[in-house]
């Protein structure tokens, strides 16, 4: 899962990143409204995280704009701005959800689970294949009755590959949606985690490589 | 109802006054003569000898007699009149006082309705320029300061609530972030609680600084006589290590420049500006200080090199939270308030605060008392 968190005040913006990549997200930051734009352009996410006090561009005219464009990315409006006036008309203007500040780090997590979640078609919370089970919520993952080990990067592509539902996926697709723009793309960091990834899954072999294509599971 | 009885008074007395004279002077005779034919009374007059005679009385007992009697009518109708005059000046004078005390009658049920909900409303008499208009126009006066104050404690409430809840944010997040890892240990834990004594002395500072401008919007306690030279030497030597951290170019021509206030905001308001200028400027630009007397007036001038200000956004930089290139750093000690309370202080002294971008780039502010 790759999330944007756009918020102007710097140190709450890297400690949200933080705490959502050790739930085992890929998340960007933009500190103002231009760059969150910018990046909303370049890349997909999952889950736009939208601080409404936004400078450059108003966190508002953000999420207008992105409507605009008819690009439909889940946004997980956060603000101070509390009233239900507030509420009502962040959600008038586009956004999906509505945190107000202070909120409990949980309820966000739990949150923009949630949103991601309802991409097309929408998710089941606990994705399952044959006798592979995933809970993204509690990070576990059980191949019959044993429970395996995975680290952060090789749960989410798994994630990823099950939610494709029998999709191909390519690599760059994985890359995209697993890792966060400080990943280099010319590395074989997906091909390595894909091997390590199914060597924990042992047998028999779930992840099919589809030449010229991609991985699919 | 108090002028129609002192009214109603005075012309009680003045009538009496004025009917007793005349009456005095009627009774003193001759102010009344009364030609009435007489008619011829006879009194027997007994002569010695036994002889009486028929004595026709003289005019004079019957004149007494007329005069008394009318005098009597006189007073009986003066009388009359009297408490006639009196009721129609009573009632007179109601309608008359009804009618010119109508704008205290205004200004009283006007200041009824006036509460902390509507200190917009003012009583805006109209008509001449009289003690009513005066009492009129004070009040409005008084509205307005009371509408001020409020305002500045309604917006600051509004704005420490606002602004609070970011940093609050930010140390739940740490904290619950730091409860919710598997692996926290003594290390994580100590580096998380020390970044939370960072983001609490932050909030300190914007509590403060939140403060300082809602004290400087409510106006001046007292005016003391301040030499703007004097305490903007006191500042500069405070702040003169950072400005030499930046390696800015200092000029400093501090002419004698006295005016009234209170030091303490002025001293604020000079350090603010100064602070300003060492933010935004380049490495190994320049910053000026100026204070003088121009037309009798102490004026005050910062000047500053920097990135280029369009005009447009001069008057932004003076809205509380607002900043130039938006983001909110840490270095931020004013936290977007350093300007709008330099703003607050020369607003509340009274003084023309003037802002100009330099044709270079920077920025030229003066504030003249």
């Amino acid at each position: 899962m790759r999330v944007l968190v756009a918020e102007d005040h710097g140190r709450l913006a890297t400690a949200i990143a933080e705490g959502l990549r050790r739930e085992g997200i890929a998340v960007d930051i933009a500190f103002d409204g231009a760059d969150a734009l910018r990046h909303v352009a370049v890349h997909r996410y999952d889950v736009v995280v939208l601080d409404r006090d936004l400078p450059q561009v108003h966190g508002d005219e953000v999420c207008r704009r992105m409507r605009e464009e008819r690009n439909n990315t889940r946004v997980l409006m956060l603000t101070a701005a509390s009233t239900i006036r507030d509420r009502v008309e962040g959600l008038g203007i586009g956004a999906d959800d509505y945190l107000t500040k202070p909120f409990d780090f949980e309820e966000l997590v739990a949150r923009v689970r949630a949103l991601a979640r309802r991409s097309t078609p929408a998710l089941p919370p606990t994705l399952a294949h044959g006798d592979l089970t995933l809970d993204p919520a509690r990070r576990t993952a059980v191949r019959g009755e044993i429970p395996l080990a995975l680290s952060p990067k090789e749960f989410a592509v798994l994630e990823y590959l099950l939610g494709a539902e029998g999709r191909v996926v390519s690599a760059e697709e994985l890359l995209e949606g697993v890792w966060d723009e400080a990943a280099n793309p010319f590395t074989n960091t997906v091909k390595t985690t894909i091997g390590r990834l199914r060597a924990k899954l042992g047998e028999p072999p779930l992840i099919e490589t589809v030449r010229e294509g991609g991985y699919r599971i | 109802m108090r002028l129609t009885l002192f009214y109603t008074g005075l012309f009680l007395l003045l009538g009496t006054v004025l009917l007793a004279i005349v009456f005095v002077a009627a009774s003193r005779g001759g102010a009344i003569s009364v030609a009435v034919p007489a008619p011829v009374v006879h009194r027997e007059l007994k002569l010695p000898g036994g002889i009486v005679i028929n004595v026709p009385t003289g005019p004079q007992s019957i004149v007494t007699q007329q005069h008394n009697a009318d005098l009597d009518r006189l007073l009986t109708i003066s009388w009359i009149v009297l408490l006639a005059t009196t009721a129609g000046a009573a009632v007179l004078g109601w309608f008359a006082a009804g009618r010119v005390l109508r704008p205290v009658r205004e200004i009283t049920s006007t200041a009824r309705t006036i509460s902390a909900g509507n200190l917009h409303e003012r009583l805006a008499l109209t008509g001449p320029n009289d003690e009513f208009k005066q009492l009129g126009d004070t009040l409005d006066d008084l509205l307005s300061r009371l509408e001020a104050s409020f305002d500045a404690q309604r917006r600051f409430v509004a704005n420490a609530s606002h602004e609070l809840r970011t940093p609050l944010t930010l140390e739940r997040t740490l904290l619950q972030v730091a409860l919710a890892d598997p692996h926290a240990n003594e290390e994580t834990l100590r580096a998380t609680c020390e970044e939370l004594l960072l983001a609490q002395a932050d909030q300190e500072r914007l509590l403060e600084a939140l403060l300082t401008l809602a004290s400087s919007e409510r106006g001046l306690e007292r005016r003391e006589p301040v030499d703007l030279a004097a305490l903007a030497q006191g500042e500069l030597r405070q702040l003169r290590p950072a400005i030499e951290r930046r390696g800015l170019v200092l000029e400093s021509a501090l002419g004698p420049a006295t005016t009234t206030g209170e030091a303490a905001l002025i001293r604020r308001l000079i350090a603010n500006l100064i602070d300003n200028a060492v933010d935004h400027n380049v490495d190994g630009g320049r910053i000026e200080i100026r204070t003088e007397t121009v037309d009798l007036r102490a004026s005050l001038t910062v000047s500053n090199t920097g990135p280029l200000i369009a005009p447009q956004d001069i008057e932004r930089l003076f809205e509380p939270f607002q900043r130039l290139n938006g983001r909110r750093t840490a270095d931020d000690r004013h936290h977007g308030l350093g300007l709008s309370i330099v703003r607050a202080i020369a607003v509340a002294h009274n003084a023309e605060l003037n802002a100009t971008p330099r044709p270079g780039g920077g920025l030229v502010v003066t504030v003249l008392f």
